[in-house]
């Protein structure tokens, strides 16, 4: 019986039954099993309410939805032209960092790349660069800036693994510092492979002019804040993460719609709606799989396949390349929410069973998923980016493929020297 | 007697409770902030009325979602399936999950009744069974949506 009804979900799953529905299903199940009464669903679900953290997340979202709804994306591409156009592979400098930064702030749900891809694409192609590489550079940016403050998948990684009570807690904001550095090695990596694959080309350079950078200041002044005191606040540890959404959200609004008026008052109500649509969706799947996980903790899931995996693997080293190939698959197929409640309660005790920190698990996590935004056949932003730039599916594939050995390289440093992501933290 | 104002009434209202709780949301938030930093103060319900108004955006937000059939799902195969094939399978998956949505929204009102019977308080002088009936509320929309959903889908 319990066989049938496991075989149904992973059935209406793969049929595309909505994740929240599979999770509920599998949490009852495996609640009737062990005679607990079902009502213990809405307790579970309840829980939500006593996670703080979780305030963030709606605030960090309007704002994200606002950011992209205004021309920031205009002043952000210019502002960055004018500081880094100059240096050699400076387009893509600019690119790199402009996507990275508005990724952080939307989540990486596409709108990156619809909303700095779209401007910077033609301009690539303009400066000289390959068509095809700039369209590689443009979908692979979609989700750089992933692991950088305030990315709602780091913020989701943190609560998740706070409900778990693991022996060595950690903060979110040692998460977000975590983030920096291979955030910025990524990058680096990147630039280095663009400056090397248009060696040949002629590729006009961007000219430094104190007017144009006086006047590209001047236009961004109100948003340039906006990562100095936001960030530097959570950063610093002054604001708490929910305070810092909440002057964020708040200070955007400001900006977008009474200073710049880029965002008519009227709209308010749909952007307001549609991002909390979004959130909805993720908060309840993640209420769900807050029950789930506390029904695998008490079968005693984790334990059973820690002990089962031991048995296969033996030291950490080869542990992490399984969980590297076993995370990069996942994050073709799966989305990143997805992937991220099914598999933290799973891999996390295993992971620290194998020695592995948490905090430097996590952004193993994402610098896995960020690469599976990518990965053939399936991953979201080469859709989005097929949809957005009018070009074949297998176009994208082919240009974006030279990128994903970057970040391969990148993910295989970032998993192997832990320290990169550890080194500013006391841990 | 036509249905369709009804339905739009609904619609409006449910889109200008999920407006209106980020707005709450925002509200608060800054006042606990601004309270906080100038006079060292702070009021006692706004933490829990806060954390609720987490739990509504939550429901409200996955009521609109179920609405407009904008979940995350996973999703594999669905995309290869021949037409007719995919219609079965859509009215399979949505009956299946409005049965699922339906048993929990059972279950609650099942748990909300202890709640009111307890007469638990959240914060300030609001019972605790109103901050969590829209567990059920929202369980019930999203099951008959998800029928309604299934058999329009496999009619069309």
């Amino acid at each position: 019986m319990n066989f049938v009804i496991s075989g149904l979900l992973t059935l209406v799953a793969m049929l595309g039954a909505p994740l929240f529905v599979v999770i509920l299903g599998a949490a009852m199940l495996g609640f009737y099993v062990a005679d607990i009464p079902l009502t213990v669903i809405t307790i579970e679900l309840y829980r939500l309410v006593d996670t703080p953290m979780l305030l963030a997340l709606p605030l960090f979202t309007f704002a994200g939805y606002l950011l992209a709804e205004s021309q920031l994306s205009t002043r952000l591409v210019r502002l960055t032209q004018v500081f880094l156009g100059w240096l050699p592979g400076g387009l893509s400098v600019v690119a790199f960092v402009t996507c990275a930064f508005f990724t952080a702030f939307t989540g990486a749900s596409g709108v990156t790349i619809v909303a700095v891809g779209a401007l910077l694409f033609p301009a690539l192609v303009q400066a000289g660069y390959r068509e095809k590489f700039s369209l590689g550079l443009v979908t692979t940016s979609g989700s750089l800036g992933l692991l950088l403050a305030p990315s709602l998948p780091l913020i989701l990684y943190g609560v998740i693994v706070q409900q778990m009570d693991i022996p060595n807690p950690f903060s979110i904001q040692e998460l977000f510092i975590a983030g920096i550095l291979p955030a910025l090695l990524m990058i680096f990596l990147l630039t280095a492979y663009s400056i090397w694959s248009n060696r040949g080309a002629p590729i006009e350079r961007g000219q430094f002019s104190w007017a144009e950078a006086k006047s590209a200041l001047y236009a961004a002044k109100w948003e340039i804040p906006l990562p100095v005191v936001i960030l530097g606040g959570i950063y610093s540890g002054f604001f708490a993460v929910s305070e810092a959404a909440a002057v964020t959200a708040f200070y955007v609004l400001i900006v977008e719609v009474v200073i710049h008026r880029e965002v008519p008052y009227r709209q308010l109500p749909r952007v307001i709606r549609e991002s909390m649509v979004m959130v909805g969706g993720i908060l309840l799947i993640l209420g769900v799989s807050l029950a789930f996980t506390n029904f695998l903790i008490d079968a005693e899931v984790p334990q059973a396949l820690f002990a089962w995996v031991q048995l296969y693997v033996d030291n950490k080293i080869m542990f992490l390349i399984l969980l590297n190939i076993a995370l990069l698959v996942l994050g073709a197929i799966l989305d990143i929410f997805s992937a991220l409640v099914i598999m933290i309660p799973l891999i996390v005790p295993v992971a620290l069973g194998f020695g592995v920190d948490p905090v430097h698990l996590g952004i193993i996590f994402l610098a896995n998923m960020q690469i599976g935004y990518f990965t053939p056949p399936i991953g979201m932003n080469l859709f989005i980016a097929s949809y957005r730039f009018k070009r074949p599916i297998t176009e994208l594939y082919s240009a974006t493929i030279p990128f994903m050995f970057v970040l391969l390289f990148a993910l295989a440093i970032i998993t192997y020297v832990p320290e990169v992501s550890l080194f500013f933290l006391d841990r | 007697m036509s249905f369709k104002p009804v339905l739009r009434f609904l619609h409006h209202a449910e889109d200008s409770l999920l407006v209106s709780a980020l707005v709450s949301m925002l509200v608060m938030a800054l006042v606990q902030i601004f309270l906080r930093n100038f006079f060292d103060a702070g009021l006692l319900w706004a933490e829990s009325f806060l954390r609720i108004l987490v739990l509504w955006v939550a429901m409200l937000g996955a009521m609109v979602a179920t609405r407009e059939s904008n979940h995350i799902a996973i999703d594999l195969v669905s995309r290869f399936l021949p037409p007719r094939l995919l219609k079965i399978s859509t009215l399979v998956t949505y009956l299946f999950s409005a049965a699922i949505c339906g048993t929990v929204a059972y279950f609650a009102i099942e748990f909300i009744q202890y709640e009111y019977e307890d007469e638990t308080i959240a914060f300030a002088s609001v019972p605790t069974w109103i901050c969590q009936s829209i567990i059920p509320i929202g369980f019930a929309v999203m099951a008959v949506r998800f029928v309604v959903h299934g058999v329009l889908g496999a009619l069309r």
